[in-house]
């Protein structure tokens, strides 16, 4: 992207205006000096604008597949063109009525302290960790790779991550805009329900799926009997990336629905005015208009996916199928490797390697940016008619399938004392989940989760909404850098974060407390607020930010007043996920808690893993009730 | 439905009422403990027994040493030993016991000059195979990995290692994974090792193509819920799914079962070595085998009796293989399994 900042103030403690008149810090003089009024933004004649339009400076419509210049003349992305339409020239800032400015050396403001800032957060959450794990990371264990299947594990880690991202990108979009902008009967008990498969740890959504779908489920045995073969193995790579899809498609339905509520309306209308049907419209107009949402959506999902290890240690194993993040687990588990932290911290540095992979994918596909200007005006949704009952008992059954089954499936488990035993009036009994609630740790595992969770949430969601605005409000060279960075760590197993985190805890005085937990939350979270944050906001022209800085206000005053402003209700968005994903986080703090002290995640493998399956399976289902009351709280209801 | 929402609310506010009430008793107590003949410590335990088992066992230590406090974290045994390897990494092992895994894991941290010369009371009232002739660990159980079969669909279980190779158990069986379970691993070591076994027995086994699942809890809850009627998994788990109500019972094969003894010591770096003894002490004495026994575990001492539904330990053949070559061969072991049952 070329860079294009606005005037240089040209001269310490005056700023002049545009005839010269001495500005007074106090007004703010719009461009013929007419006074400006905070509450009235003022069009280039000073025609009040109407926020529910968008429109050209003659008043003409804009188009979101062009941006129109200053007398309507398109533009040419290779050339930027001045008010006036002067062309700008890179080596020469021209001021308003193309008076030519002086280029005089800026002296850092507050902007550059604020990026400054956010480089040394990241420094302290990501580039910490991962300088311990590359220095712990050494080149004589790549031989030790070579044989041991890294090559063949990085090839299915790569495979099943692409692959479930696509899918969850897709699930996610469909969901998002059929729960969004149709008028299908129960959107909102539909949208929470299809957010539950968050709130599940996926080791127990793996098992509850080994119950439906394993190779002795009922329904696989019933059609072994009648046709030979099973129906369908959820065992495998084809399982693999089935649960990874269930369990990410809620974090691109949250995404899509963000960037789908910033699109504006007059768009769909204008093409309804122009003779298009109604799912045309949405189809043609709208979707692509998503881009920016799809692609940082399956950046996240594909390097979350990377990283997950509870689905493939689970449905792989028996079939062995094996991915980079159940390799370091086997490395470590083991024992028979002699430096088990040096290969752990190379297979890191390998994952690190493909997620750089996955990013550059998404760098280079996002450099086509479209832009297009907020609305406040909510689009019309599509009315169905005659398909509204289809679509509807389509949504519905799909969404059923992937979230309640499991759920009930759960349910069964709670209700029975032992694996094993027929569900019957007889057998039913609260013994499971009354284990659940007393079990040892259940109390104070949940308000350390809670806790923990909620912190992680807004620390996460303060320095993702600074990163995720930096890299999409500002010009500056180290954007792409930062906001790789930010990112990267999504795609780091929790083991691999854990144990680069374990070895600089001494150090940090951080060791056996509650607060590197949190740091390592930080570190592993921060990508789902920067990416909520950058998904609507990259489609989002700067327009806003020029008209503040064009109105006199500095480059700090602007960034406040409308850049984090704008992205405020994405990066609470963002926390939302973090919570939720903290709340019921496994791998992290299994190895980062100080003795006594015990996490939700833990509680629940700490009972599957010691013989107590079905208080496992009840304390799960509470959790995921609970999580989705607090979520029908939280989530916005749709404005209708 | 309404009754029934009520009903768990009022139960997890007693959750929260009980959670209280304990915490409140702890408080007070744990301050004033500090008996006159005694100072009190704090040590800390690192290990992989389930959480309700180590809490019940610190409780009844508390009993006895009230002035001793037992910080514990638990967790599977890889993530302690990449815990203890991290540690290790940038100073020394941050815990007084371990209570983990197998003989050859300790043996390994003994050799790298990890462990305290243990000087346990009343040592010579256990079975000599789990105490370590050089002082460094004492097993704390005897966890035979056997066959568990599921009594609705099975009626006459396999007696013998040999007859799970049978093809009528082809698709039927299920096993944990040695690259996850540390005990897993143990035992792909001791049957190569055995020479009625070996890795012709291995390979016949691996033609009746048994599930291979994570761990032993996920391998038990298979047989109980029928998935795969008949595996192989430690021994103690299925009588806990069997006291629960699930179908499940124990056939101890004739050859002998390979068992791991989940030892304890006691780290070098240690500042309380005795109350770290103390705590070991009480694992391995009568009143520790007791609750062990309780908890469905075999004990380590004959004078405790063995669990219910357990033979008497006379009526077990145990396997005792020279721990070193199965130390030095279990790498080995392991890749030989892995490349069996692809």
């Amino acid at each position: 992207m070329s860079s294009s900042s606005r005037t240089a103030s040209p001269g310490p403690g005056r700023t002049v205006g545009p005839f010269g008149a001495p500005q007074r810090p106090d007004r703010k003089v719009g461009p013929f000096g007419a006074l400006q009024r905070p509450d009235r933004t003022v069009g280039p004649f000073g025609a009040p604008q109407r926020p529910d339009r968008t429109v050209g400076p003659f008043g003409a419509p804009q188009r979101p597949d062009r941006t129109v210049g200053p007398f309507g003349a398109p533009p040419r992305p290779d050339r930027k063109v001045g008010p006036g339409g002067a062309l700008q020239r890179p080596d020469r800032k021209v001021g308003p009525f193309g008076a030519r400015q002086r280029q005089l050396a800026r002296r850092p403001d507050g902007l550059d302290l604020v990026r400054v800032a956010a480089w040394l957060a990241v420094a302290a959450v990501v580039l910490l960790p991962f300088g311990s794990m590359i220095l712990l990371a050494g080149t004589e264990h790549l031989a030790t790779l070579v044989d041991g299947d890294v090559v063949e594990a990085g090839r299915n880690s790569l495979v099943s991550a692409l692959a479930s991202a696509a899918g969850a990108v897709l699930v996610g979009t469909a969901l998002a805009l059929v729960l969004e902008r149709t008028d299908i009967p129960g959107r909102r008990a539909l949208r929470l329900l299809a957010l539950s498969p968050m709130l599940v740890p996926p080791f127990v959504g793996a098992i509850a799926w080994v119950g439906l779908a394993g190779p002795a489920s009922p329904i696989n045995r019933w059609w072994r009997e009648r046709f030979g073969e099973p129906l369908w193995s959820v065992y495998g790579a084809d399982g693999v990336i089935m649960l990874l899809i269930v369990h990410s498609y809620p974090i691109a339905m949250l995404i899509v629905t963000a960037a789908l509520r910033r699109v504006p309306a007059d768009l769909e209308q204008a093409a309804r005015i122009a003779g298009a049907s109604a799912p045309r419209a949405l189809l043609t107009v709208t979707v692509p208009l998503l881009r920016g949402a799809l692609l940082s959506s399956f950046t996240l999902t594909a390097v979350s996916n990377l990283a997950d290890f509870g689905i493939p240690s689970i449905l792989g194993t028996p079939e062995r199928f094996t991915t980079l993040a159940t390799l370091v687990y086997r490395y470590v588990q083991s024992g028979t490797v002699d430096d088990p932290l040096g290969v752990v911290a190379t297979i890191g540095v390998v994952l690190l390697a493909v997620a750089l992979l996955a990013v550059a994918l998404d760098l280079t596909a996002g450099r086509r940016r479209v832009e297009l200007d907020a609305s406040a005006s909510r689009a019309e949704p599509l009315p169905l008619g005659r398909w509204r009952r289809l679509v509807a008992t389509l949504a519905w059954i799909v969404v059923l399938a992937i979230t309640l089954l499991p759920l009930l499936a759960l349910l069964e488990q709670s209700l029975l004392p032992a694996p094993g035993v027929p569900l019957t009036p007889d057998t039913i009994t609260t013994a499971s989940i009354e284990r659940a609630l007393t079990a040892s740790g259940t109390i104070a595992g949940a308000t350390t989760s809670l806790w923990l969770a909620g912190l992680a949430a807004v620390l996460c969601g303060g320095l993702g909404l600074v990163i995720g605005t930096l890299v999409t409000r500002t010009r500056a060279r180290d954007n792409r850098a930062l906001h790789t960075l930010a990112i990267m760590p999504q795609a780091i197993p929790g083991l691999v974060i854990a144990v680069a985190w374990l070895v600089i805890a001494p150090r940090l005085g951080l060791f056996n407390t509650p607060w590197l937990i949190l740091a390592a939350y930080v570190t592993s979270f921060l990508a789902l607020v920067v990416q909520s944050v950058h998904a609507p906001l990259s489609a989002t022209p700067l327009t806003a930010e020029e008209a503040a800085r064009a109105s006199g206000a500095s480059r700090m005053r602007a960034l406040r007043d409308v850049s984090l402003r704008m992205a405020a209700p994405a990066a609470i968005g963002g926390a939302v996920l973090v919570a939720l994903t903290a709340v019921r986080e496994l791998t992290l703090s299994a190895l980062l808690l100080s003795p006594g002290s015990q996490t939700l995640g833990v509680v629940i493998f700490g009972l599957q893993q010691g013989g107590g399956p079905n208080a496992a399976a009840a304390l799960s289902l509470i959790v995921t009730v609970v999580g989705l009351a607090g979520l029908s709280l939280a989530v916005p209801k749709s404005r209708r | 439905m309404h009754r029934k929402t009520s009903a768990l609310a009022a139960l997890a506010a007693s959750a929260l009422v009980l959670a209280g009430c304990s915490q409140a008793d702890a408080g007070p107590a744990a301050t004033e403990s500090a008996t006159a003949d005694a100072a009190p410590a704090s040590i800390t335990l690192y290990t992989s027994e389930p959480q309700e088992k180590i809490d019940q066992i610190v409780a009844a230590f508390n009993e006895r040493r009230p002035e001793i406090t037992v910080e514990v974290f638990r967790a599977g045994t890889g993530d302690l030993n990449a815990r203890i390897e991290s540690e290790r990494a940038t100073g020394e092992v941050q815990a007084d016991v371990l209570l983990a895994a197998d003989a050859p894991t300790f043996e390994g941290f003994a050799a790298d000059g990890l462990l305290l010369e243990l000087d346990t009371a009343d040592v010579d009232a256990l079975d000599p195979a789990v105490v370590d002739p050089e002082g460094f660990y004492v097993g704390t159980r005897i966890i035979p990995t056997v066959i568990a079969y599921n009594t609705d669909v099975v009626d006459a279980p396999p007696a013998s290692w040999q007859e799970l190779t049978d093809p009528a158990y082809a698709d039927r069986l299920v096993m944990p994974n040695p690259d996850v379970s540390g005990a897993a691993a143990f035992n792909a070591a001791v049957w190569l090792d055995e020479a009625e076994l070996g890795e012709a027995w291995l390979t016949a086994l691996a033609a009746n193509e048994p599930v291979i699942v994570d761990s032993n809890g996920p391998t038990s809850q298979a047989i109980a819920s029928g998935a795969q009627p008949v595996g192989v998994v430690v021994d103690y788990l299925v009588r806990d799914l069997a006291a629960a109500g699930s179908p499940i019972a124990v056939s101890y094969p004739s050859e002998g079962v390979p068992f791991v003894s989940q030892p304890a010591g006691v780290f070098a770096s240690t500042d309380e070595a005795d109350a770290a003894q103390a705590f070991v002490d009480f694992l391995v004495s009568v009143e520790g085998q007791t609750i062990a026994v309780e908890q469905a575990y075999l004990p380590v001492r004959g004078d405790v009796g063995t669990p219910e539904g357990a033979p008497a330990m006379s009526d077990i053949a145990l396997l005792n293989p020279d721990l070193e070559v199965i130390a030095a061969t279990k790498a080995d072991a392991v890749a030989t399994f892995n490349e069996l049952f692809q």
